[in-house]
């Protein structure tokens, strides 16, 4: 693997949380790398750290320490407005909960991460608006609003509004957790589409099932890297 | 009933669980109805009062115009209208004679002023004194306090002359003394008793700044004024009000058609109303019929307009407030939502849930309307400072009557409901299911249409209210600001009475003389003069000028003319040059030709395309148009109405009167002119001490010579400006306050806009928005509003302008300039309310906005 085909590259991550006089770790010495074009499934129990993990990974948040270079180029302190501007170009977020504008129509809301690249004229953004809804099936739908749809479409939605941009990397934080399980397999096989063509993503899930889907799974315990069986190991203590 | 005390227990923990909306909303409501209710108390007071006299609604008066003061001829604006509401004692004893319809018909003198009052050995007091018919106090139905009320009896020529006191200078200027019924009493040195004291709370027979503090029957008139000047007797001369109570059952506008006819008839025997062309204007003289309840109604007419546009600004204030309050209720309905919805789930009608809201609504306007009562005291007495700076003793005050009070409580019920009941209903509406379901799986935008509406109309309102305190202010400043033509810087105006200090006309000359003398002799003393009226204090003598070889004029021809007596250095003491010719100088004597100087106006309307001086003009009839040559042209000056043009005015030398005249009413007009009532001082630099320099100087001529009044120039001129200044600064008040309204509730909807899409702005933002786009999605929100509320204020606030073009001096009702200082100032406060919502969006961390969600 060449240094150019590492899309994530993490060493020693930390994020603290200050609450009060309570300090919570919430990531202690995350090491990981990602490579382009691959499907990696972050999983552990509740508030091992997952979203907290993919948050960074996303720009949305800051580490406390550690390094984390994204395309090869150091993200950890960069400015507000240069995160958005990677935010915007690199990488599609899928939230569990879709997130969708529900005052802009399905095309709007797709189209919405375009309108905030300067000088892209607006029959190109109309134009990858139904580009991304024609490979998730909703181009049909690109008139109606949010509340006029079900979750597993509106879910969809989500994924051609991460798609619309191009971006390097999908982040998918539950991506089927709001939705039933036929819903939520539906949603898995769009990823898994979305990989074999090549698309690189990170999913973060709790479901043992959805995690399959992927490559590689990276499984977080309080905050660290494990592997299977010590993460077995580790909720067996927990749990005795 | 129970549940209407719930709805009170519970609204009442509500307000108290919510104690910075609370707080705010009662601050608000206590602005917008304390405002109101100031404005109430003013128009209640003056508009709306009835005179505490029994019967009120009895009473009529025979006229409706405020013709004033003393009128030769056809009065007023009569000869163009036709309209006759000021009478001779003649007239009235006609109309009284002949109208079995009055019960009673009473006589009051027109303009009524001060008086020089002495009792005993005490020092003189000017207080105000008013001739009326001895059946006055019977007329109005009025019991006395003490001693008894004028009769017929008291009001006949030989009777023994009596006044009747107020209670008011019974108690303020007799320390309410026990023996004042019977004791006598000097008016203008001539002896009265006093036979009784009016009721306590009675203050005559009109609203008045300055109400009398005594009566005296007509027949008095000439034992004050003098044989040789009395106007009782001039069968022409009007200058009494009628007032009456009309039996029960008659036909008003049969009696009007009738005293019309009978007023007619009288003007047809006057062989001078008759001549010159008078006989043609008598067919349409007749008199109009008004309910006098509330007395004679010169200050409602005078300040009736400027009130009611108040009014309406208040109200336009009030209705800014509702509109505040009910997005303040719609954000607040939001929040409550799921409590609403379970209310609903479990059974609750939408009746009363509106019902619980508008109890809560109503209680926080009591709240409101409480606070602002204390609000509208503080109100009513600035206002009231502000609108009678010279007012001696006010008839009403700023304290709440009851009228007042129900109006407050009305208007806060009111506006309860008003801003109450939108949200109410809405909450009314909501879907339990909807509400109850939780977490939305998509954002909405949930400030609503009728938030952003209210919000629209808030800054609608604002623009009318702002444009109009930008007009009334540049009409205030243009009135300010005009060229006078007059100096008023380091000059002083004080009034005096000589005649009231016993000073009979062939004193009166040597009198002037001393006071010249000695005013001149005083350090720093510039100029000094005498004259009958400085500029601008709001009298002034006029006439009818006949040029030398001119026929006399028609009746109703435009020949007026304002004319005073003044000594030699009056042009130059109130700084207006001769622009040619000569000015009056000690040259002018008894024994030399009459004179006069004229101003630009009078030289060009009397003599156009001619030189003025030494053409010969006079007065009254063309027999005397040769009595009086020009000598010089003054430069014009605003002697009278600052509003208006400039008049033709000229001036007689005080040492020159003129014997020719053979009309009794001329010579006594002649006679009249000899007193002189002002004193204009001019000085190089006032003395720190002016006050008690003029007073002191003034007493070392004669003990008995007392000032009246004291002011410097400028205040004079200033107080002609009162009311326009006080609708200017009330309208800049109200305009600030609905800036300020309009600014806070666009602070509310957009604040809450923020709060509401914290997780869309966080979705955006984690989308790629950069901070400044998302400051740019909130100001776009802000300018839409502010947009939509100019496209209504705009046209609106024109429309405004039209309906007080008439009340503004000098400015266009379509003058542009107001309209942009509206939008200016709207702009930046809605910029400045909206900024700080903006700012606050930009600066949300996308991932604790959507943690939130």
């Amino acid at each position: 693997m060449t240094t150019n085909d590492k899309m994530i590259e993490i060493e020693e991550l930390t994020k603290v949380f200050y609450t009060d006089e309570v300090e919570t770790h919430a990531l202690s010495g995350i090491h990981l790398t990602i490579s382009r074009g691959e499907y990696v499934a972050m999983s552990g129990p509740s508030g091992c750290g997952k979203s907290t993990l993919l948050s960074i990974l996303g720009l949305l948040d800051t580490p406390t320490g550690g390094r984390y270079r994204l395309n090869g180029k150091p993200v950890e302190s960069l400015s507000f407005g240069e995160r958005s501007r990677i935010r915007n170009q690199e990488i599609g977020f899928i939230f569990q909960s879709f997130n969708l504008i529900g005052d802009l129509t399905v095309e709007e809301n797709v189209e919405l991460p375009l309108t905030y690249r300067a000088g892209m004229p607006s029959s190109e953004r109309k134009k990858r608006a139904k580009e991304a809804l024609e490979r998730v099936n909703m181009a049909h739908r690109m008139r109606h609003y949010p509340a006029q749809l079900s979750g597993g479409q509106q879910q969809r939605v989500a994924v051609a509004r991460a798609l619309a941009g191009s971006p390097s990397i999908l982040l998918a934080d539950e991506p089927t957790g709001n939705l039933d399980s036929k819903n939520g397999e539906a949603v898995m096989h769009l990823l898994a589409d979305l990989h074999r063509e090549g698309s690189t993503i990170c999913m973060v899930t709790h479901d043992p099932r959805f995690a399959r889907h992927a490559q590689r799974e990276v499984h977080l315990f309080d905050g660290k890297v494990v592997s299977e069986d010590d993460l077995r190991k580790l909720t067996e203590e927990v749990e005795a | 009933m129970h549940s209407f005390f719930q709805d009170i227990r519970y609204a009442a923990r509500q307000l108290r669980k919510a104690p910075g909306f609370t707080f705010t909303v009662i601050v608000t409501l206590a602005l917008g109805i304390g405002a109101n209710t100031a404005i109430f108390t003013l128009v209640q007071s003056i508009l709306l009062r009835s005179l505490p006299v029994a019967d009120s609604a009895q009473l009529y008066r025979i006229g409706d115009d405020d013709q004033c003061c003393v009128e030769g001829g056809f009065p007023g604006s009569a000869s163009d209208t036709g309209d006759f509401s000021i009478f001779s004692f003649d007239l009235y004893q006609h109309l009284k004679s002949s109208s079995p319809e009055f019960q009673s018909l009473a006589a009051l003198q027109a303009g009524f002023g001060g008086w020089n009052v002495r009792r005993g050995n005490a020092a003189a007091k000017f207080l105000t004194g008013e001739f009326v018919s001895g059946n006055f106090f019977h007329t109005l139905g009025i019991v006395p306090f003490a001693g008894r009320l004028f009769s017929d009896s008291d009001d006949m020529p030989a009777a023994a002359p009596a006044i009747v006191l107020s209670y008011r200078a019974w108690q303020g200027e007799y320390a309410s003394d026990p023996a004042i019924v019977g004791s006598t009493i000097y008016i203008q040195t001539h002896p009265f008793t006093v036979i009784g004291v009016a009721p306590p709370g009675f203050f005559g027979d009109r609203v008045t700044d300055n109400p009398a503090d005594f009566w005296m029957p007509l027949n008095t008139e000439p034992y004050v004024d003098g044989a040789e000047t009395t106007i009782l007797l001039h069968p022409e001369t009007t200058w009494l009000y009628l007032v009456g109570r009309i039996r029960p059952g008659v036909n008003l506008p049969a009696l009007q058609q009738r005293l019309s006819a009978t007023l007619r008839q009288w003007l047809a025997t006057r062989p001078t109303l008759t001549a010159n062309g008078g006989a043609t204007l008598i067919p349409r003289m007749h008199v109009v019929l008004t309910p006098a309840g509330g007395g004679i109604q010169n200050l409602q007419q005078q300040t009736g307009k400027d009130l009611r546009l108040l009014m309406i600004l208040s109200l336009v204030v009030l209705l800014i407030t509702c509109a505040n309050i009910a997005n303040l209720m719609l954000a607040r309905a939001t929040t409550r939502r799921a409590e609403i919805a379970l209310r609903v789930s479990l059974g609750a009608a939408r009746g009363r849930i509106i019902r619980q809201i508008l109890t809560e609504c109503v209680l926080l306007s009591l709240f409101g309307g409480t606070v602002g009562l204390g609000i509208a005291y503080a109100g009513s007495k600035m206002i009231l400072a502000l609108a009678f700076p010279d007012a001696i003793n006010l008839p009403f005050s700023a304290s709440p009557s009851l009228p007042v009070l129900a109006f407050a409580f009305g208007v806060s019920v009111c506006t309860g409901i008003l801003f109450g009941f939108g949200p109410a209903w809405l909450s009314s509406h909501a879907q339990p299911a909807d509400a109850l379901r939780g977490a939305n799986r998509s954002t909405r935008d949930r400030t609503t249409l009728p938030q952003k509406s209210l919000v629209i109309l808030q800054a609608a309102l604002s623009v009318i209210l702002l444009s109009g305190a930008v007009l009334t202010t540049r009409s205030l400043l243009n009135l300010e600001h005009q060229n006078l033509g007059v100096v008023t810087a380091s000059r002083y105006v004080a009034h005096f009475d000589p005649e009231g200090a016993g000073y009979t006309v062939d004193r009166l000359a040597a009198l002037y003389r001393e006071i010249e003398e000695r005013f001149s002799a005083l350090p720093g003393m510039a100029h000094v003069s005498l004259a009958m009226y400085s500029p601008l204090e709001g009298d002034n003598w006029g006439e009818c000028v006949i040029q030398q070889g001119h026929p006399a004029p028609r009746h109703g021809d435009n020949c007026g003319s304002t004319w005073e007596r003044v000594s030699t250095g009056f042009l130059d003491s109130i700084g207006v040059p001769i622009v040619r010719g000569r000015n009056l100088s000690t040259q002018d004597t008894a024994a030399s030709p009459q004179v006069a100087v004229v101003n630009e106006t009078f030289a060009k309307k009397f003599f156009p395309n001619q030189n003025p001086i030494g053409q010969h003009f006079g007065i009254g009839d063309p027999k005397y148009s040769g009595s009086f040559q020009i000598v010089g042209v003054f430069r014009d000056f605003k002697m009278n109405n600052p509003r208006d043009l400039v008049r033709p005015v000229f001036l007689r030398p005080l040492s020159q009167r003129f014997m020719g005249y053979t009309d009794p009413m001329m010579s006594t007009i002649e006679l009249q002119s000899m007193d002189m009532n002002a004193l204009v001082f001019d000085f190089d630099h006032p003395p720190a001490d002016v006050n008690s320099l003029i007073r002191h100087t003034l007493s070392d001529i004669d003990p008995n010579l007392t000032v009246r009044d004291l002011r410097s120039f400028g205040d004079q001129v200033a107080g002609n400006f009162s009311q326009d200044r006080l609708l200017a600064r009330l309208s800049l008040f109200f305009g600030i306050l609905a800036l300020l309204l309009a600014a806070i509730g666009l602070y509310g909807v957009m604040s809450y806009f923020v709060a509401q899409r914290t997780s869309e702005i966080g979705i955006r933002m984690a989308l790629g928005a950069s901070r400044s786009s998302v400051l740019r999605l909130v100001l776009r929100g802000v300018l839409t509003q502010l947009a939509f509320g100019l496209a209504l204020g705009l046209p609106a606030a024109l429309l405004f302008g039209r309906l007080i073009a008439s009340q503004l001096y000098s400015v266009h009702a379509y003058d542009p300039v107001p309209l942009l200082c509206a939008t200016l100032a709207l702009s930046a406060a809605a910029l400045i309310a909206g900024l700080i919502p903006a700012r606050r969006a930009a600066s949300i961390e996308p991932m604790q906005a959507l943690r939130s969600e």
